[in-house]
């Protein structure tokens, strides 16, 4: 028998001379995505981040000079692993949820202010026009809502019974339940849909704010041409004030997405979406805590406040609230 | 006027990931088959997640059956979106439905995977895939322009993964990630190493000139290594032993044939003459690749004339 390493081709000892070491490697990966890199010990995770290193330098090393199809497919796949488990992402739930509402989403609407202040400006001017539209011709109120999403409330109706919608006292629903429609009714879809069209260069999201709008000026008009402008206020305002202005900052969170493919300077388009990305999602996470609060708000606040200027004051409270979240926290101290 | 023009780089290969390391690191970019498969496996998760809450709702008598649709369809939504996030968070890349199908995301850069990137890539999913989706249902031939619609957006996130090498949707583009398939490692035997054969008859070893040795590559090489492979562990039964022995004994006067090896090999030491030959080829080729020289396969005699003027950039035109 005459196995001893002088025998041996080039590569073979090369071999040799890793396996103890790429073994050992192999076990502690195996440990490191079972377990998790936090539960290893010091000595282990630094042994892995070391071993790992070692064995990109073999697996370079061994691209060059063997020709040993076993060596070098588990070379391949062991420092794959490897890599995987060492460039694990290292970071808590729970300091990730605090960075966010603490740092992440007050920064980000700051900096997209410009898109947000689209948003609003869409908004503004569909209802706008939707109000002066209405009192041009009541025929513009079922172009802006079918009759469908009316609910029975149009120019057909009587003030009594608009009146009645506007003081209900919610009755026909259980808090959780009308939550829950609330959720899935016509301004979510619109946020979602603001936000997700953006990509497409931008002007579906300010088409479709634009029409939230209009049908928001629409039902405005009517009401005050009923003289129930005051009250139907109150109604809107208890979760209008956060739903519309989470609508419109989901369509500007749409509108970064599509500026940046629009104009994406000296970048590539997929490097300025991807950086776009990233405020345009804390954008779409703070719309999307909006849509649930003002959820909450409708399906449990609107029929215990019956009162109209209780429901201002709620409303408006609550919208200073998040303008106060957005423009305060996260400051650097100077 | 003089026009620059753009030198077209080399486009990189899809299935390799730097890692900081500088050392490239080949991972497969996963199928679009397999990742739907992972996707419905996480659907049918999170769908009896919210079916088994919906449930429970319904017998503490928390809600009341006009509502429960909504209820539901809020349920599923509010599970679905924070389990794509937090588990691929948690899994470094993985749900349970990737875990099952041995699939993860990675960072384009090579880098860890961030919080950021994972929100981002789930959330463009609910716009990309879930939006389109729960839309087919609410189809109908009296809106034809909202057909229209819908239909180009499904399509058009339909053909975004096909088109682009590492089979990236939007969510992925916009995060800077793709998907890949975990890689196994299992480490074969050294065909070269043990017993070094050594032959009866004469009392040495086979040995083979150089001259011999130049007649194949890399490719015959390892097919050769293969071969040896699954000589050492038999499979199957008299019929595959039989089979595998003819093989053999038909490689084996190729060779011989090839490189002009002289004498004939008896039956005893067929497995023994062609690990012989193996270790001499691949210490013979490993040098010649050590000098600067990697024979990919037989023709490599006949292709390396015509690879040389590559080397030479064509004269650039230029417009003055």
């Amino acid at each position: 028998m005459m196995t001893d390493d002088a025998t041996l081709i080039r590569s073979a000892r090369f071999r040799k001379e890793r396996e103890a070491s790429l073994s050992r490697l192999e076990s502690l990966v195996a440990r490191a995505e079972t377990q998790g890199l936090h539960r290893m010990s010091f000595a282990e995770a630094r042994d892995l981040a070391e071993l790992y290193r070692q064995a990109t330098s073999s697996l370079a090393i061994a691209r060059e000079i063997s020709l040993d199809k076993a060596l070098l497919d588990y070379l391949e796949a062991l420092t794959a692993r490897a890599y995987l488990s060492v460039y694990a992402p290292q970071e808590r739930l729970g300091g990730l949820v605090r960075r966010f509402l603490t740092e992440g989403a007050p920064q980000a609407m700051r900096a997209a202010w410009l898109f947000v202040a689209l948003g609003f400006l869409s908004l503004g001017l569909g209802a706008l026009a939707g109000y002066l539209l209405y009192f041009d011709s009541p025929d513009w109120y079922h172009v802006f809502l079918p009759p469908e999403m009316a609910g029975g409330r149009g120019p057909e109706a009587s003030t009594a019974y608009l009146r009645s919608v506007i003081f209900s006292d919610g009755e026909d629903q259980d808090g959780l339940g009308a939550f829950a429609v609330f959720l899935f009714s016509n301004n979510t879809r619109i946020a979602f849909l603001a936000f997700g069209l953006g990509v497409f260069l931008g002007l579906p999201a300010i088409l479709l704010t634009f029409y939230n709008g209009l049908s928001l000026g629409a039902f405005l008009a009517l009401h005050v041409d009923r003289g129930l402008g005051w009250e139907l206020g109150g109604w809107l305002s208890i979760h209008g004030v956060t739903e519309l202005s989470a609508v419109a900052i989901a369509c500007g969170g749409g509108l970064k997405l599509g500026a940046a493919l629009l104009f994406p300077g000296r970048r590539t388009r997929r490097a300025a979406l991807a950086e776009a990305g990233r405020d345009a999602v804390k954008l779409a996470i703070v719309a999307a805590i909006m849509l649930i609060a003002a959820a909450a708000l409708e399906g449990f606040g609107r029929q215990l406040v019956q009162d109209t200027t209780t429901r201002y004051t709620i409303g408006w409270a609550v919208g200073a609230l998040w303008l106060a979240w957005f423009t305060l926290a996260g400051r650097k101290p100077a | 006027m003089r026009r620059a023009r753009k030198a077209r780089a080399p486009r990189p290969n899809p299935h390799e990931l730097m890692p900081p390391e500088g050392v490239p690191i080949s991972l497969e970019v996963a199928a679009i088959g397999t990742r739907i498969a992972a996707q419905l496996t996480d659907l049918v998760v999170t769908f009896i997640g919210s079916v088994a809450l919906v449930i429970l709702l319904v017998v503490l008598k928390v809600t009341d059956p006009d509502t429960i649709f909504a209820l539901a369809a809020f349920l599923f939504f509010a599970i679905r979106v924070p389990y794509y996030i937090v588990s691929e968070l948690l899994w470094n890349g993985r749900t349970l439905g990737k875990r099952l199908m041995a699939i993860k995301v990675v960072a384009e850069d090579g880098g860890t995977l961030t919080a950021h990137a994972l929100v981002a890539r789930n959330l463009m999913k609910e716009a990309e895939i879930f939006l389109p989706a729960t839309l087919v249902f609410t189809l109908d031939s009296a809106s034809p322009l909202a057909s229209i619609l819908t239909t180009l957006w499904i399509l058009a996130t339909l053909v975004v993964p096909l088109a682009n090498p590492r089979r990236r949707r939007l969510g992925d583009m916009i995060a800077g990630t793709y998907v890949v398939r975990l890689p196994v490692p299992i480490l074969l035997s050294d065909v070269s190493r043990g017993p070094v054969p050594v032959r009866q008859a004469a009392g040495q070893g086979f040995s083979f000139y150089p001259h011999q040795l130049d007649h194949y590559g890399v490719y015959e090489l390892q097919t050769l290594e293969a071969l040896l492979r699954a000589g050492e562990r038999p499979k199957g039964g008299a019929a595959a032993a039989k089979n595998h022995a003819e093989s053999l004994a038909a490689v084996i006067e190729k060779i011989r044939l090839k490189i002009g090896y002289p004498d004939p090999v008896p039956e005893a030491e067929r497995q023994a003459f062609l690990k012989a030959f193996y270790n001499a080829q691949r210490a013979h080729l490993e040098q010649r690749q050590l000098l600067g020289e990697r024979r990919e396969n037989k023709f490599h005699a006949s292709a390396e004339p015509a690879a040389a003027p590559d080397a030479t950039p064509a004269p650039a035109t230029e417009k003055t």
